[in-house]
């Protein structure tokens, strides 16, 4: 199986004043298609730097991304919503739902930016929604669910386009153990029943085993990438 | 993106910030309130001064005369063209004419019962008579079979006095005439030609078929009949004993010159003047500049509308521009609240494009809120406009119209037409969209990663 997501060299420097920092130092990766693959690493390691540049969100300062053999470099920032829509999903830790829409409405976001009609759209998002255990907060501002809702309304928004790859940053952050169990189990079914691509950034050794690989950053370098062994998933 | 779902999601986050949205839009409401009312009030005067001129005859016609022609400054430009046939026919074919006829012109003595008095004919081509405007409120118009029929304007009868009242000496003037009293009326009309030594008499007998409207003044004094009734009159009074110099000549007066007499005989066949109907007032202007162009001696009560208009948009402007002051402040107050709108809203613009808006979509987004904010700011502005403008007039009708006969009808000084209150919506939409340009821009240029990154 050909990499769908392959990172050549990545350096990302921040300037702050006279101050340089190295978020990101010389980082090389290769991801298969359907991979579950988990960022790991202490607070200011670059995970996030790591994933947004991987999606696309940030440019690199030096190295690339090669996405499904188009160089992200390449794709101008006006043609990026288009290559968005298409293959990325995004999952925040502060769920990131826009406060004046329902559950239902948030989760069909994404399709009407692609310009899907409305009855079509309703119908995924609440085939999608039903599934997460939402059919009966469909109508819900976000001020009116739970961290655990919230976040499964942003998993239907992230996956209702039906996305190559979905990018995690911290999906669980705010959640408490017991939800988090829960979110993960349903982010990794709905991912896996797809063949979806999965990139999650945390610091929770525990949430790591959920993945086939884990990425370890240390001062924004790649320090190791352990492989699950095969019967930890059952 | 859908347009719908655009609109839709536009006007749901206007009303997230219900106060300042309602409050922008109370600034264009009163931008687009003082641009209408201003701008009614001056097409209020424009339709009041027109309908000034109407009164003095209607603006779709155009008389053609003959003689010496002016220029505007009065200085003669020479003998205008011929009025025969081949006039008429050339302006048959002129764009926007409606209907054309060639007319002579005869006054003179005429009596009916025991009235006598004077009588104004105009003898012009039955067939076209609607087309000229030529309206009856009592009776029928004639037809080109009918001989001898008139059709008189509602003033014709105070031409007539009683004669046994005048020979007593007792002059009456008429009054609270009834013009119907002429209908159905044989009017005698006496001709005298310069025929011999004393000249000769004949009595012209006419039937009152119709009575005028007295739609305009010009015509209320005059009566119509057939041209060629009116020819044959005209051919007896013209005959003249050679030996005897031309004399009597009451019609076609001004086709008499020294110059033509040569050609007298053909002379005689000229018309008195033609009168010419237009498709509408436009046309009228244009028609009788062409006319004048073309050498003729074109007069019409339009020509006078020229200089009304050029004040009235005068006056137009300076209202306009009054409004329009208000409503520029209204168009920054919309910026203003846009931009502040987006600076709330960086992290949510931010996750639209994060999760796939383009850059087309978030401006056509905030371009539809501002266009939004237009559109009912204005839409309330407008009916709030015509509650004013109803109001003005009904104060104008307490203090303008007194003293004004009734059936001259309610002036009104504030008047929306239909183009106003387009253009208002449509303007209002406009500053909107042209107010959230600046704004929607800067939406476009926020970096999403800076709106997630401020967790
Ligand atoms: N926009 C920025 N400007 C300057 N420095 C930045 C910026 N973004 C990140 N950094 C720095 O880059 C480094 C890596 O940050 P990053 O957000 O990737 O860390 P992280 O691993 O995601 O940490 P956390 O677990 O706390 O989210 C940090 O030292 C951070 O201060
Ligand atoms: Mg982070």
């Amino acid at each position: 199986m050909g990499s769908i997501i392959r990172l050549k060299s990545l350096t990302k420097k921040y300037k702050i004043g006279g101050e340089v920092i190295t978020a990101l130092n010389n980082v090389n990766l290769e991801i298969a298609q359907g991979e579950f693959i988990c960022i790991l690493g202490t607070s200011g390691s670059g995970k996030t730097t790591l994933l947004n540049i991987t999606a696309g969100l940030e440019r690199p300062t030096k190295g690339s991304v090669i996405i499904n053999g188009v160089e992200l470099s390449k794709v101008k920032e006006k043609d990026m919503a288009v290559f968005r829509r298409k293959y990325m999903g995004f999952i925040f830790q502060s769920y990131n739902l826009i406060p004046s829409l329902t559950a239902l409405e948030n989760a069909t976001l994404p399709l009407i930016f692609s310009g899907v009609g409305i009855k079509e759209r309703n119908k995924r998002a609440k085939e999608l929604l039903v599934e997460l255990g939402l059919g009966n907060r469909l109508f819900n501002k976000p001020t009116q669910m739970s961290g655990g809702q919230q976040q499964r309304v942003a998993i239907a928004r992230a996956l209702i386009n039906n996305p190559e790859i979905i990018f995690a940053d911290e999906p669980t952050g705010n959640l408490d153990s017991k939800t988090t169990n829960e979110i993960m189990e349903l982010l990794i079914k709905l991912v896996k029943e797809k063949n979806r691509t999965l990139i999650m950034v945390t610091h929770d050794l525990e949430l790591a085993q959920y993945a086939d690989r884990v990425v370890h950053m240390v001062d924004g370098e790649v320090k190791k990438i352990s492989v699950r062994e095969e019967t930890d998933y059952a | 993106m859908n347009k719908l779902d655009l609109l839709r999601l536009a006007n749901k986050n206007l009303w997230r910030r219900k106060g300042r949205t309602i409050l922008t839009m109370i600034g264009v409401f009163i931008g687009t309130s003082s641009i209408v009312i201003m701008l009614s009030l001056g097409i209020g005067i424009k339709e009041n001064q027109r309908r000034d001129l109407e009164r003095w005859g209607s603006l779709n016609i155009i008389r053609v005369y003959s003689g010496v022609r002016f220029d505007d400054q009065g200085n003669p430009l020479g003998e205008a063209n011929q009025l025969d046939d081949n006039a008429v026919n050339e302006i048959k074919q002129m764009e926007g004419v409606v209907g054309v006829s060639p007319a002579y012109e005869f006054g003179g003595e005429a009596s009916w019962g025991r009235k006598r008095g004077y009588i104004q004919l105009i003898g012009v081509d039955p067939s076209q008579l609607e087309n000229l405007e030529v309206s009856i409120s009592e009776g029928r118009l004639f037809t080109p079979t009918d001989r001898y029929c008139i059709v008189v304007g509602s003033q014709v009868i105070n031409n007539f006095m009683d004669e046994r009242a005048m020979r007593r000496g007792i002059y009456i003037p008429p009054t609270n005439t009834d013009p119907k009293e002429m209908l159905n009326q044989r009017i005698a009309v006496t001709v005298q030609n310069s025929w011999g030594e004393k000249g000769q008499k004949k009595v012209f007998n006419f039937q009152v078929v119709g009575i005028m409207d007295e739609k305009n003044m010009e015509r209320s004094m005059e009566a119509y009949a057939s041209i060629e009734d009116i020819k044959k009159m005209r051919d007896f009074m013209l005959k003249v004993s050679n030996n005897y110099p031309q004399q009597g000549i009451m019609a076609g007066g001004r086709n008499s010159n020294s110059q033509a007499r040569k050609s007298s005989q053909k002379q005689e066949e000229n018309y008195s003047f033609i009168i010419v109907r237009t498709k509408d007032v436009a046309y009228t202007k244009k028609v009788s500049q062409a006319l004048r162009d073309a050498g003729y001696n074109a007069y019409s009560i339009a020509d006078a509308l020229e200089g009304i208009e050029q004040s009235s948009k005068i006056i137009q402007a300076i209202f306009g521009g009054i409004g329009g002051i208000t409503l520029l402040v209204a168009a920054i107050g919309i910026t203003n609240t846009m931009v502040m709108s987006i600076y709330e809203r960086t992290r949510e613009i931010g996750i639209m494009k994060v999760i796939g808006a383009s850059f087309a979509d978030i401006r056509t987004m905030f371009l539809a809120e501002a266009g939004l904010i237009g559109f009912m700011g204005g839409g309330a502005g407008l009916l709030f406009s015509y509650l004013a403008s109803y109001f003005i007039n009904k104060l104008a009708v307490n203090y303008i119209n007194m003293g004004m006969p009734m059936e001259e009808g309610a002036v009104k000084i504030s008047i929306i037409s239909p183009w106003l209150a387009l253009f208002a919506i449509g303007f209002s939409i406009l500053i909107g969209l042209i107010s959230g340009l600046y704004p929607a821009n800067r939406a476009i240029k926020l970096s999403p990663i800076k709106a997630i990154r401020n967790e």
